[in-house]
């Protein structure tokens, strides 16, 4: 229990911290409007063709956004070396990981939902009907890209050429996450709006497997 | 005659012997014809490759439990090891798709899955460079190599639920591979397994000089 | 006989390559090795000076 109490705090102190400046969800959200609009001169826009290559183009700019995203979740505690503090603060270090996964996740998924309705009026595809279900994909994709992110944030934030080590590190790792997602969006977008079980299994799987893996293994990356 | 010598010979003519296998002993494949024989370099350096990396994750968890720099040797040793026999894959993949399917890349399930495997652990092998404290680049590396392994089944099956259009395996049914074919890819396959103990052994020791100097190195420092 | 020059090919490059990666290994080694020797050479030297 002290370490869901400990994760609520530290999830009070990244979401404030976020709240109170938008950079993050500012610059993620431009960012990702950037990938959508330049990918959308590669090929002709109508409404068959985007149904066919939206989904993927839409999850590939989601993971090329997190992988730049979610470099200042560790980089920042190092400025000032807040990390040290927090890990005396804690009982349990999962919980830093808990509190800036769960916040990521956040973040992502906002991002995510406010383009998916830009990327519905752009590409006139009605993502209304199948918002709640998208939202559930949405978040069992996110969860995965942040468990790891966070993680390897924690990996590229102690090394040299951290900027470009994170998404050499983090992509080919989402390969799992990429394949499902994408095939899951896609589905939805088909006349009959079926949430493929096949896929979303491969995406619980891939977020139940990191889970367990940062609880058992994260405190080692915390240590000095 | 030392020890290391007499392996490596015997490595060699095992080597020798499962090409000749490959070359003579194995019936020519009715559909595919004599292209079909690099199959036997090529699947069981995939399933080489995976061994190399089984053994890197063992190195890695054991590091991260005990703390021995000798198991972050190993895990880097057999992460290397892993990446060649993921090189040979890769490059005997095409060769043999080009006669077999008229093109070089079919984007195939296992083909691809080996590619993105190799992506995995060619950004393992440059994290290490990018570090230079021995103990946290062992820490952190060893993370990584954990969260690389745990990722392996998990791109397999996306990518072949994603895409089938390999032959199915047939290694290990009990119908399906001609007996003789068996036999000599399982020598091919020993073969292999012989060769990655052998480079393993080799890229270790290197590591275990390295430490010597860096003690030498901080003995003449003392002084 | 058909292809046999893939065939051929494949087993020429992925034996290249195991020798390539055993050969780069050596070579580090034997880098290694010398720097090691020159360290002894000047630990030694060093410990006839103390003397």
């Amino acid at each position: 229990m002290k370490l869901l109490s400990d994760t609520a705090v530290l999830l009070q102190k990244e979401l404030r911290a976020e709240f109170r400046s938008h950079e993050l969800l500012t610059t993620a959200s431009i960012f990702i409007l950037i990938v959508i609009v330049l990918f959308s001169f590669t090929f002709d826009p109508t409404t068959a063709e985007s149904k066919q290559f939206g989904p993927g183009l839409l999850w590939l700019a989601f993971l090329f956004s997190a992988s730049l995203m979610l470099q200042p979740s560790f980089l920042k505690e190092k400025t000032n070396d807040t990390l040290s503090a927090l890990r005396l603060a804690v009982g349990d270090p999962f919980a830093i990981f808990l509190a800036k996964l769960c916040a990521n996740t956040i973040f992502l998924l906002v991002t995510e939902l406010i383009l998916l309705l830009v990327f519905g009026v752009f590409f006139n595809i009605a993502v209304m009907p199948v918002f709640w279900k998208l939202a559930f994909v949405f978040f069992l994709g996110s969860l995965g890209v942040s468990t790891t992110g966070t993680a390897l944030s924690a990996v590229s934030s102690q090394a040299r050429m951290r900027e470009v080590l994170l998404p050499i590190l983090l992509l080919p790792l989402l390969v799992p996450v990429l394949i499902p997602s994408a095939e899951a969006t896609r589905a939805l977008f088909e006349p009959d709006h079926a949430l493929r079980w096949d896929w979303l299994g491969i995406l619980i799987a891939f977020d139940v497997v990191f889970l367990t893996a940062l609880w058992l293994f994260g405190e080692y990356l915390l240590e000095e | 005659m030392t020890k290391t010598a007499v392996y490596t010979l015997l490595v060699c003519v095992l080597m020798g012997l499962s090409a000749y296998a490959a070359f003579y002993v194995a019936p020519t494949e009715v559909t595919m014809g004599l292209v079909q024989r690099i199959f036997y370099l090529h699947a069981p350096s995939g399933m080489t490759s995976l061994a190399a990396f089984l053994v890197s994750f063992v190195g890695s968890v054991m590091y991260l439990l005990t703390r021995k720099p000798r198991w972050d040797w190993l895990a880097v040793s057999s992460a290397e090891v892993g990446v060649a026999f993921c090189t040979v894959v890769l490059l005997t993949g095409p060769i043999w798709a080009h006669p077999a399917w008229g093109v070089w890349w079919a984007w195939d399930a296992r083909l691809t899955s080996t590619l993105v495997l190799w992506l995995l652990y060619v950004a393992f092998l440059i994290l290490r460079t990018m570090m230079e404290d021995d103990d946290r680049r062992a820490v952190v590396s060893a993370f990584f190599g954990v969260f690389a392994f745990l990722d392996v089944p998990l791109v397999y099956g996306s990518i072949w639920w994603w895409r089938t259009q390999h032959p199915q395996p047939v290694v290990f049914t009990s119908a399906g591979l001609d007996p003789t074919m068996r036999k000599v890819f399982y020598l091919s396959w020993l073969s292999l397994l012989c060769l990655m103990a052998l480079l393993i052994r080799q890229r270790y020791e290197l590591e275990a000089s390295r430490e010597e100097l860096r003690m030498l190195e901080q003995e003449l420092e003392a002084r | 006989m058909k292809n046999l020059d893939s065939v051929f090919a494949a087993y020429l490059i992925g034996w290249g390559v195991f020798f390539v990666f055993s050969l780069t290994v050596a070579k580090r080694a034997a880098s290694l090795k010398k720097e090691l020797a020159q360290l002894k050479e000047r630990l030694q030297d060093s410990a006839r000076q103390g003397k």
